[in-house]
C-alpha cells in the first residue's frame, strides 16, 4: 500500500486535530466541573438534572411560603399573648370589683378600665402582619377585619384560614371569627361587665353576680384564646419539621443534579493527563516522521 | 548494424529517460494538487530489425503517459464524501439547534417553574405590589425566553435558506465546469492520447458535486460522463448543463426545497440520498419541525392553563373581576391550502384545550372513500389517521371546514397549530392588579393563587386518551431537551462513522493515484541513471565513429 504525502500529510493533521479537540473538550470538563455541558453529552443525565433543578427551586420557593407562614404565626402567637395578659388584667379588675367596700364611683373606674382593655383587645384583633394582611384575617380580608359600630364588634374577614403553599398547606391566619367572636364574643363580655359595674345603685348580691358571672365569661373567652395560641404553636412546631423535610428535598436534589452531570474529578483528570500523553506522543512522532524523507539522503 | 543506429539507439533512450524525468517532475510538482493522479510515461521497446544474424533491437518509445487510475475507487471515495457531508451538515445545524434547548438556568423550562414558583409567594401576600410585580415580571420572562427560542429556530431556518443557495450556486458552477470539460475532453480524446490532466479535473469536480448532492454517473464513449442527481434527474449530459434553484416548498411556505430550474420540478428530498443539501433539507423538514412543535405545545400550553386558571380567578381591580389573559393567544387559527387545492376553500382552527395540544402539525383532505362531508385527518408526528366531520375536536382543536366556497375532493390542508406558537408568546396582562389571586367562589384571598403553585404537578402537556402519557411542564422540557441530545448524540456518532468510511475510501483511492515524494524521488534518481547511461551509448558511438574515422 502507497503511502501518498499529501494525503498522509491531511490524515496526520486530522488526527492531530481530534486529539486536541478533545483535550480541549477534558478541559473544559475540568474547568467547568460540568460532565454534561449539553443536553448531547448525555441526554438522560441532563434531562434528571433539569427535574432535580426544578425541585431545588421549587422547594426554595416553598421555603418562602413556609418562611411566611412562620412569621404570621409568630406574630399570632405574641399576639395572642398579648391578649391573654389584657384578659389577665380584666379578670383582676373583677375581682378587686367584687370588694364590698368599693361603693359606685371606684366600680365605674374599674369599668372604665375595663373598657380600656377592650379597646386594646380590638387593636390586638386588628393587627396586621407587616405585609398587607391581618393576623385574625380568616379566609381572607380587604380591610382591618374587626369593626366597632355603635358598641357592637362585627368582624368582616370570612371564617376559616388563609394558607399558603410550602409542600404541604401552611395557615397564614388565624379564624378571627372563631378567636374572637364564636358563641360569646370577647368584646361583647367585657362591654357588658363594664357597662354592669357602670350602673350605680346596685346591691352587692347583684354585684357579686355580676363578678361572677364575668369571671365565668372572662374565663371561657381565656380559654379559647390560649386554645388558639396553642394552635399557632402547634403550626409552628409544623414549620419546623416541613423545613427539615425541605432542607432533605434541597439537599436531594442537589445530590441528585450534581450525580447528573457533574464531573468526577479524578476520572476527569487521569483522563486529560492519558489524552495530554497521547497528544504529545502524536506530536513528537509527527515531527520525527516528517523528518524522513528520501530527499534527505540525496547530496 | 552501424553506427549510426547506435546514433538513434542512444537518442531514444536519453528521449525516454527524459520523458520519464519530466513525468516525475510533474508528479511532484503536483504533489500537493487535490485530486492529482500519478501520471508515468510508458516506454516500449521498439520493434526489431530483422538481419542474418538476427533481430536487433531498435531501442525504446514512449508510447503515452498514463494516470493512475482506478474508476471504482475513485467513485467509491466520492460517495463515502457525499454520504459524509450529509451527516456532518445535519450535525452542525443539530449542534446549533441543541442550544436553542439549554438544560438549568438558561432553560425556557426553567424559567416556567420560577413563574409558577412566584405564585407562592403570590399566594403568601396576595395583596402585595411587589409580590404581582414579581409574577408578572416572571411571566415577561418565560414569554422572552419562548420569543427567543423561537427567534433563534427561524434563524436556524434562515441558515438553511443561506446554505442552500450557496450549496445550489456551487452545484451549478460545477455542473457548468463538468459541460465543458467533457467538451474539451472529447477534442483531446480525439487526436489519440488520454488528456490525463483535464481527466483529473473532471474527477475532481464530480467529486466536489458528490460533496454537495449524492450523483451517479454514465460514462460514453466519446470520453463525456453524464451525471444525474436525485434518483435520475440529469445535471449534465455531455456538454449541457442543467440548474438548479432554490425555491419554496408548495405544500409549505414556510419551507424550502430544491428544484431544477428549467421544468420547476422539485427534488424529492428522500430521493437526493447523500450530500450537503440532504442534510440540509433533512433538518429542515424533520429535527427543524419536531423542535418548533415541540416548543410550540410547551409554550401553548403553558400560555393555556395559565390564562384559563386566570379566568377561574378574582383579580384586584376595582371592582374585581375574573382575570384578564397573562399570555397571549398563541394557536394558529388557519389551515394552509396545499399544492393543488383550487378550490379556494378554508379550514380554521380554534383552541379548545391547550393541554391536549399534541406536538406535531396536521395533514387534512377529503376522504379518499368520498364519503360526503368526512376528512381524512393525518398527524404527521406519529402518521396517525382519523376520520373526522367539520366541527370535530381533535388533540385539542376544533376543526371546521369552511362552507363556502364548497371545498374540491382534491383539496388538501397543511394544520400548523403550534408550530409558531413559541413565536408568538407575549405577556399581554400589564396591570400588577390584574392577576387574579382570589378564588371566584367563594370569595376568598388567595384560593386562585394556591390553585396556580397547584400547576407544577399538573400534567398540563399532551393529555388526553390518544397523545400517550402527559406530563408536567417541568418533565416535557426535559424530555424535548432529551430529545434534541439524543438526536446530536445519534448524528454525532453517524458523523463519526461516514467520515471514517469516507476517510478510508480517499486513503485507498489515494494510495492507487497519489503521489509518494519518496517514490518520486526514488524514481528521479532512477531516471537520472537511465539518463546518464543513455548519454553514454551516445558518447560510446561517437568514439566508435571517431575510430572509423580514424581508420580511414
Amino acid at each position: 500500500m502507497r503511502i501518498t504525502t499529501a494525503n498522509a500529510y491531511r490524515s496526520t493533521i486530522d488526527s492531530l486535530q481530534q486529539r486536541q479537540q478533545q483535550l480541549q473538550q477534558s478541559q473544559d470538563r475540568l474547568t467547568s466541573g460540568k460532565r454534561v455541558a449539553r443536553a448531547s453529552d448525555d441526554p438522560a443525565a441532563a434531562a434528571r438534572a433539569e427535574r432535580a433543578l426544578a425541585a431545588q427551586s421549587r422547594a426554595v420557593a416553598d421555603q418562602r411560603g413556609l418562611q411566611a407562614s412562620r412569621n404570621a404565626m409568630q406574630q399570632a402567637e405574641s399576639a395572642l399573648g398579648d391578649a391573654g395578659e389584657a384578659m389577665q388584667q380584666v379578670r383582676e379588675l373583677l375581682v378587686a370589683a367584687g370588694n364590698p367596700t368599693y361603693g359606685d364611683a371606684e366600680r365605674a373606674n374599674l369599668g372604665d378600665r375595663i373598657r380600656g382593655l377592650r379597646d386594646t383587645l380590638l387593636a390586638i384583633a386588628n393587627r396586621g402582619d407587616g405585609a398587607g394582611g391581618w393576623l385574625f384575617g380568616g379566609q381572607g380580608a380587604t380591610q382591618p377585619p374587626f369593626a366597632d359600630s355603635g358598641g357592637n364588634v362585627g368582624c368582616t374577614a370570612l371564617a376559616g384560614q388563609t394558607q399558603v403553599q410550602a409542600s404541604e398547606p401552611m395557615p397564614l391566619t388565624l379564624d378571627g371569627q372563631a378567636t374572637w367572636l364564636g358563641a360569646l364574643s370577647a368584646f361583647s363580655v367585657l362591654d357588658r361587665v363594664a357597662s354592669d359595674l357602670q350602673t350605680p345603685n346596685r346591691s352587692g348580691p347583684q354585684v357579686a353576680q355580676t363578678v361572677a358571672d364575668g369571671l365565668r365569661d372572662v374565663d371561657a373567652v381565656m380559654g379559647r384564646l390560649q386554645w388558639q395560641r396553642a394552635r399557632a404553636g402547634e403550626s409552628l412546631n409544623r414549620a419546623d419539621s416541613v423545613e427539615s423535610r425541605l432542607a432533605d428535598v434541597t439537599l436531594h436534589a442537589q445530590t441528585e443534579r450534581s450525580l447528573a452531570e457533574d464531573v468526577d474529578m479524578v476520572q476527569a483528570l487521569s483522563d486529560f493527563k492519558a489524552q495530554q500523553t497521547g497528544y504529545e506522543a502524536a506530536l513528537s512522532s509527527y515531527a520525527t516522521v516528517q523528518r524522513m524523507s528520501l530527499f534527505q539522503y540525496l547530496k | 548494424m552501424n553506427t549510426s543506429s547506435l546514433f538513434s539507439l542512444g537518442t531514444k533512450a536519453m528521449a525516454a529517460s527524459q520523458a520519464a524525468l519530466a513525468t516525475t517532475g510533474h508528479n511532484i510538482a503536483n504533489a500537493n494538487v487535490q485530486g492529482y493522479s500519478r501520471q508515468q510515461a510508458e516506454l516500449a521497446s521498439a520493434a526489431g530489425q530483422y538481419s542474418g544474424s538476427g533481430y536487433f533491437g531498435k531501442g525504446v518509445d514512449v508510447t503515452t503517459v498514463s494516470r493512475a487510475h482506478d474508476a471504482f475507487l475513485t467513485r467509491e471515495a466520492a460517495s463515502a464524501r457525499s454520504l459524509a457531508a450529509m451527516d456532518s451538515s445535519r450535525l452542525e445545524l443539530l449542534r446549533e439547534l441543541e442550544t436553542v434547548f439549554p438544560g438549568g438556568e438558561q432553560g425556557v423550562g426553567h424559567a416556567a417553574g420560577e413563574f409558577l414558583n412566584a405564585m407562592v409567594d403570590l399566594s403568601a401576600h396576595p395583596g402585595d405590589a411587589s409580590t404581582r410585580e414579581v409574577v408578572l415580571a416572571r411571566a415577561q420572562d418565560v414569554a422572552d425566553r419562548f420569543a427567543n427560542a423561537g427567534a433563534r429556530l427561524d434563524a436556524l431556518q434562515q441558515r438553511v435558506r443561506d446554505e442552500l443557495q450557496a450549496g445550489v450556486a456551487q452545484i451549478n458552477r460545477l455542473s457548468a465546469n463538468i459541460a465543458e470539460l467533457n467538451q474539451r475532453i472529447g477534442a483531446a480524446q480525439a487526436l489519440g492520447q488520454p488528456p490525463n490532466d483535464l481527466l483529473d479535473q473532471r474527477d475532481q469536480a464530480l467529486s466536489d458535486l458528490s460533496q454537495l448532492v449524492q450523483i451517479s454517473t454514465v460514462r460514453a464513449d466519446d470520453g463525456s460522463v453524464s451525471v444525474f442527481a436525485a434518483g435520475g434527474q440529469n445535471l449534465v449530459l455531455r456538454a449541457t448543463a442543467q440548474t438548479l434553484r432554490v425555491q419554496a416548498d408548495a405544500n409549505d411556505a414556510s419551507r424550502l426545497g430544491v428544484a431544477v430550474t428549467a421544468s420547476g420540478a422539485l427534488l424529492q428530498p428522500q430521493a437526493l440520498g447523500g450530500g450537503e443539501l440532504a442534510g440540509l433539507l433533512r433538518f429542515q423538514n424533520e429535527d427543524l419541525v419536531d423542535a418548533r412543535t415541540r416548543l410550540g405545545q410547551l409554550a401553548a400550553a403553558l400560555g393555556g392553563a395559565v390564562n384559563r386558571q386566570q379566568a377561574a380567578g378574582l383579580d384586584l381591580r376595582a371592582p374585581a373581576g375574573s382575570g384578564a389573559p397573562i399570555f397571549a393567544d398563541v394557536v394558529a387559527t388557519q389551515a394552509w391550502p396545499q399544492a393543488g387545492s383550487a378550490s379556494g376553500a378554508s379550514v380554521t382552527l380554534a383552541l379548545a384545550d391547550a393541554t391536549q395540544l399534541q406536538a406535531s402539525e396536521y395533514s387534512l383532505r377529503a376522504d379518499p372513500g368520498g364519503a360526503p362531508g368526512v376528512w381524512q385527518l393525518t398527524r404527521l408526528s406519529d402518521g396517525l389517521v382519523r376520520s373526522i366531520a367539520s366541527g370535530s375536536t381533535v388533540d385539542g382543536l376544533t376543526i371546521t371546514v369552511g362552507a363556502a366556497p364548497p371545498p374540491a375532493a382534491t383539496d388538501r390542508f397543511l394544520l400548523q397549530p403550534v408550530t409558531r406558537a413559541a413565536n408568538g408568546m407575549k405577556r399581554v396582562l400589564d396591570d400588577i392588579h390584574g392577576v387574579a389571586a382570589a378564588s371566584a367562589a367563594p370569595a376568598s384571598n388567595n384560593a386562585n393563587a394556591l390553585a396556580y403553585t397547584a400547576l407544577r404537578d399538573a400534567a398540563l402537556v399532551a393529555r388526553g386518551a390518544s397523545g400517550g402519557g402527559a406530563s408536567t411542564l417541568t418533565d416535557a422540557y426535559a424530555a424535548a431537551m432529551a430529545d434534541i441530545g439524543v438526536r446530536v448524540q445519534g448524528a454525532a456518532s453517524g458523523a463519526a462513522i461516514s467520515a471514517a468510511v469516507a476517510t478510508h475510501a480517499e486513503t485507498a483511492r489515494s494510495a492507487q493515484s497519489g503521489v509518494d515524494l519518496d517514490e518520486e524521488a526514488a524514481r528521479l534518481i532512477h531516471f537520472q541513471q537511465s539518463y546518464q547511461a543513455a548519454a553514454k551509448i551516445l558518447q560510446v558511438a561517437q568514439t566508435v565513429f571517431d575510430t572509423l574515422l580514424h581508420a580511414a
